[in-house]
């Protein structure tokens, strides 16, 4: 039996699959007809469409509808249409035909500039992206940092670090207890020498509120701080900061106390892989990303993988991305953000 | 096939709705067929299916804010909630809501996932015989007012038909 018969001969039973009415079908239409039985109680994909629009609106997000427009061909509707320029119509004025040139010279213009603008941000397939804020990170100039104390309930003073060295032999100390030792040696936090930090006549932790009272602070490793280790600050390590290890700089910072999140500012959207392509993979993309002072993404790494290469569109794709710094206290600030990325196919 | 005891993947995707609802897209994209599925099993028309769907999905919208991850699927929170919808229905018509739970031992959950898996493969057919099969067998039109529309002939369309529903018959012999 050729394929137009087999076509007709199934169809001929459809219909009684379509009117709802059991029949027995020819064992060859079995699996078919079942098939098209259970497609029958499907949703609907406008339904599908329509109630997304509906919860859309719940959440204030007003999508525009897609409007059916009507194909206009006969001359009566184009005069409709336009009155102005076929005269056709019951104006105060008459007609200008040069006001029409200026305006649709005026409009094709701005269509091509919004045409291109759509063009130029590409992957249709996207969705939605959005910089979400997971955890916020003080980040100066590095990832270093580091901390100490002695125990003592005060905090440490206020000050500034001492110079950065790469191998100390002194810690950072606030109360010295041996003030005139044989050998002096300046106090050293451990980090790149040439890194240039701040500098005063008191050493100390820049962000204490202790102002007044000498205090090497509350934490241990004969250094001065709240942190552990031979370094100045809240954090573990040789180095200064509430970070960790040596050099300057942060870990994590706590949400508030004036950091404020980076803004993306410009957000060229990723292309589909094709592998994902052909599989309709589709899903989030979440990325960890160190906005830096001047608003450029750092330090991109992938928080939760997508594979089939969407990852890497995804990093491609932010490493583009252009922000507004976060700031701390009015201060631009690197600041460490989660990005989302939605794939999804239409 | 899917069950109820998987869905751990999902938590990520609920906290990101939480945050902002809009990312609520891919929780209703993912189960949208499941809950569909669970309500028309249980109603006689499609435009109740409909009503009650929307229902379920409005409400889940509404109190995402207040969803506590406790390790199950998102699915079996929305099962929750359809048959909160499904019981004040059914009261409407003196049915009993304990045939919901009765009718879910029964293998509701198998036909569920089925029409789930058989709505992706519809969505994976090629644009033709998508439309074929989305006017034909949901919209419910005649082969005659499809072709019209499609400007092809009528025998054109019962080929697209034909072959539309055997690589469905193929692809569900993959998955299932």
């Amino acid at each position: 039996m050729n394929q137009r018969a087999d076509a007709e001969s199934l169809d001929r039973q459809l219909e009684s699959v379509m009117a709802g009415v059991n029949v027995k079908s020819s064992s060859e239409w079995n699996e078919l007809m079942a098939i098209a039985a259970n497609v029958r109680k499907l949703p609907d994909p406008n339904f599908r469409r329509r109630l997304w629009g509906e919860l859309l609106d719940d959440c204030g997000i007003h999508e525009p509808s897609h409007p059916q427009f009507e194909q206009v061909t006969s001359a009566t509707a184009f005069a409709s249409m336009l009155p102005t320029l076929i005269g056709d119509q019951s104006a105060v004025f008459p007609p200008d035909h040069r006001s029409f040139l200026v305006s649709f010279v005026s409009h094709t213009a701005l269509i091509v500039l919004i045409a291109s603008g759509i063009w130029a941000g590409g992957g249709k397939d996207v969705l939605k992206k959005a910089v979400e804020i997971s955890q916020l990170t003080y980040l100066p100039t590095g990832d270093g940092g580091g901390g100490s104390g002695e125990h003592n309930p005060i905090p440490a003073t206020k000050g500034t670090a001492p110079k950065m060295t790469e191998h100390q032999l002194v810690p950072p100390l606030i109360v010295v207890r041996k003030p005139d030792p044989v050998l002096p040696v300046q106090a050293r936090v451990v980090g790149p020498p040439d890194l240039k930090l701040p500098q005063s006549n008191q050493i100390g932790d820049l962000i204490s509120s202790n102002v007044s009272i000498p205090s090497n602070g509350s934490g241990d490793g004969g250094g001065a701080g709240n942190g552990s280790d031979t370094g100045l600050g809240t954090g573990p390590g040789m180095g200064y900061g509430p970070g960790s290890d040596r050099g300057f700089g942060g870990g994590p910072f706590r949400p508030g106390a004036g950091v404020t999140a980076p803004r993306a500012i410009y957000e060229p959207e990723p292309e589909y892989s094709e592998e994902a392509r052909k599989i309709k993979q589709q899903g989030m993309v979440v990325l960890s990303v160190v906005v830096d002072q001047q608003g450029r993404p750092r330090n991109i790494h992938i928080a939760r993988s997508l594979g089939l290469g969407l990852d890497e569109k995804a990093i491609e794709a932010v490493k583009k991305w252009k922000f507004t710094p976060g700031t701390k206290d009015g201060i631009p600030v690197a600041v460490q953000v989660n990005v989302e990325v939605s794939f999804r196919l239409y | 096939m899917k069950t109820l005891a998987s869905g751990d993947g999902d938590r990520f995707l609920i906290e990101a709705a939480q945050h902002d609802r809009f990312h609520f897209a891919e929780l209703y994209e993912q189960n949208f067929d499941r809950v569909y599925a669970f309500i028309d099993r249980r109603v006689s028309t499609r435009e109740e299916a409909e009503d009650l769907t929307g229902e379920v999905f409005h409400r889940a919208l509404a109190s995402i804010a207040n969803f506590r991850w406790q390790g199950m699927p998102f699915i079996a929170w929305l099962y929750g909630i359809a048959m909160n919808v499904l019981s004040a229905h059914w009261q409407k018509f003196g049915k009993h809501p304990a045939q919901l739970a009765e009718d879910w031992d029964q293998g509701g959950s198998d036909e569920i996932e089925l029409r789930a898996i058989l709505a992706e493969l519809v969505e994976s057919l090629s644009p033709d015989q998508r439309t074929v099969i989305v006017r034909r067998f949901i919209e419910e039109r005649s082969i005659r007012e499809i072709a019209q529309e499609l400007s092809r002939s009528e025998g054109a369309i019962k080929q697209l038909q034909l072959r539309a529903l055997e690589n469905l018959r193929v692809k569900l012999g993959r998955t299932v």
